[in-house]
């Protein structure tokens, strides 16, 4: 479904991503692990149109969408959740989430029944401003308006980020839910040993390129990856 | 806020200062009763600060809302506001001033001197559709004279940073005033006639209510209320908030976000040109310096609500022309003003981020 080749990207004259290849089938559940600086969001954000694109091809739905600018790209069933500062603070629960239909006419009432069946506590909360909840709550609040226009491919990067350590399965379990009701999901994570234990196949980034691809449960196994980059 | 225990200095100031002010309204309630301040005049204070608070306050609102979506200061916003007065009330000299005196001294407001005020007899009772008419206009032009500012200046620049921008719109300001003084001139001219009053004391217990003043109110009040409407419960309102918020993630999140500051432009510099105007409606004259000096308190209304908010320029609004016009109780005219900005200095300390800074609203 996301099929990425040969990509290079960077920010205005920085090459940060050098040959990238890397896909995503329907429903599949995909990591992008690997060190600090190697590049793990960059990936993410040029799919989404963020970077400065220099070449090679993302292809999604059998469309060509390097270089085009994300408002176009959210069109398209791709739905991204940034890593820090993904949620309107002043904006209510509820309008964070009509926000992420913004491109629709109407506010998409069984997309919104849909994500407060998933998160109960934004049903719960949906008056209040999202700025005066809890982390892993606008965690939710994040995931749930990227989740307002039913995206084929949802897009996370670092979900776990600035979790409470209690919080962080429990953030796994509702990432492997919306997988299991058929979005494929692209995840950037530091917390690679969750992270592959949990997703059907890893890319490991170094350095701005692909250094190993292979199962999550394999990449979990392979001594070499361990040791270099999952810490034993 | 916790124990008291745990108070922070500043926020014993903060006590202190509620405390001071709390003091005086009492002390206004005592002369009240002991009848050192009479009724009337204390309601004629009220009243003026009312008046002048709003006033105050619809011009911040697009400054406000400018600062929130652009993230600049705009220092072109008082020529906004002169903008809409020459622009209004020439619209309004053309269509109530039609067969009293020649289209040339209409068109550029009396620039030769020709006529006066007087002899246009232009107050709301005798032209009611050209005061309207004018009001609709100023709007109108302000809204025109901004986006095209927009276009040639502002958009080129639109991630230069704020203190590049606010240079930028320091030319704009200069260019913008020497245009109207181009075209209308220096001199200060007397625009509207004295307002007729209304002779009973329903409204506030003064002798009588100026209904200029009463239509700057009830406009400004409905227009307020309007925009409150528009931000809450419409879609481009909470956009417009969003974007506010984070623009980055307004941008990802689809929201047309040029179309946005397009808005916030008509919005903002409509609002500013029926400040303008209603306040020459008010004070009956007007000159190329109006919206200039008016600045300076615009800027301290959305500083002290904490810029960027839109009520917060409203409160602030409305605490600097209340507290101009109340001190009268204590000292003397030439005071107010500094009492005024004395109080704005005050709240900073406690509050430096502006009454209304970092809680909500766009």
């Amino acid at each position: 479904m996301l099929t990425v080749d040969g990509l290079d990207a960077g920010y205005g004259d920085l090459q940060v991503l050098h040959d990238i290849d890397l896909e995503v089938d329907s429903d599949e559940y995909v990591a992008i692990v690997g060190p600090n600086g190697a590049g793990k969001s960059t990936v993410m954000k040029s799919v989404f149109g963020l970077t400065t694109y220099m070449g090679g091809s993302v292809e999604f739905q059998s469309r060509e969408i390097s270089g085009r600018r994300p408002e176009e790209i959210i069109t398209h069933s791709i739905g991204y959740v940034p890593q820090n500062d993904n949620v309107f603070p002043s904006l209510s629960v509820r309008e964070n989430l009509e926000m992420g239909a913004y491109i629709l006419d109407e506010v998409p009432e069984d997309a919104l029944e849909d994500v407060f069946d998933r998160f109960p506590i934004l049903r719960e909360r949906q008056d209040q401003t999202a700025g005066s909840m809890s982390g892993g709550q606008q965690q939710m609040v994040a995931m749930g308006r990227a989740l307002m226009l039913e995206p084929d491919l949802l897009l996370l990067d670092e979900p776990s980020a600035g979790l409470a350590p209690d919080l962080v399965s429990d953030m796994f379990d509702r990432v492997d839910a919306i997988n299991d009701d058929g979005t494929a999901v692209l995840i950037v994570e530091q917390n690679a040993k969750e992270t592959l234990g949990r997703c059907d196949r890893g890319y490991v980034l170094v350095g701005g390129e692909n250094r190993y691809e292979d199962d999550g449960d394999a990449l979990l196994g392979d001594e070499q990856v361990r040791r270099d980059f999952l810490g034993g | 806020m916790g124990d008291t225990t745990e108070f922070t200095w500043e926020q014993w100031f903060g006590v202190l200062l509620l405390a001071g002010v709390g003091v005086l309204i009492l002390d206004v309630l005592r002369r009240l009763v002991v009848g050192d301040l009479g009724v009337s005049t204390f309601s004629t204070f009220l009243w003026r600060g009312l008046v002048d608070g709003l006033i105050i306050g619809l011009a911040a609102v697009g400054l406000s809302m400018t600062y929130s979506i652009l993230r600049f200061a705009n220092f072109s916003h008082g020529d906004l506001v002169t903008t809409g007065a020459f622009t209004g009330w020439t619209a309004a000299w053309l269509i109530g001033g039609a067969g009293v005196t020649g289209l040339g001294s209409r068109l550029l407001l009396n620039a030769d001197g020709s006529t006066s005020a007087r002899e246009l007899n232009l107050h709301v009772y005798a032209e009611p559709v050209a005061i309207v008419a004018g009001l609709v206009i100023a709007a109108a032009a302000t809204v025109l004279v901004a986006l095209a500012i927009d276009k040639l200046v502002y958009k080129r620049m639109r991630d230069a940073g704020g203190i590049p921008l606010l240079i930028a719109s320091v030319g704009v300001a200069l260019a913008l005033r020497y245009v109207i003084v181009f075209f209308y001139g220096e001199r200060t001219r007397g625009i509207v006639r004295s307002s007729p009053s209304i002779d009973h004391s329903l409204l506030f217990w003064t002798d009588s209510l100026v209904v200029h003043e009463l239509v700057m109110v009830v406009s400004a009040v409905s227009l307020m209320l309007g925009l409150h409407g528009l931000l809450q419960y419409t879609k481009l309102g909470t956009a417009m908030r969003a974007m506010a918020d984070n623009k980055d993630l307004a941008l990802i999140t689809g929201i047309p976000t040029e179309r946005v500051i397009l808005a916030t432009w008509v919005i903002g510099a409509g609002l500013t040109g029926v400040a303008g105007y209603l306040i020459v409606l008010e004070q009956e004259t007007l000159n190329f310096n109006t919206g200039w000096f008016l600045l300076l308190l615009i800027f301290a209304a959305v500083i002290l609500g904490g810029i960027g908010s839109i009520y917060g320029a409203i409160a602030g609004g409305l605490i600097i022309g209340l507290a101009d016009n109340m001190m009268l109780v204590w000292i003397s005219g030439d005071l107010t003003r500094v009492a005024a900005f004395l109080l704005m200095i005050l709240i900073f300390i406690f509050r430096p981020q502006g009454l209304f800074g970092g809680v909500e609203t766009a």
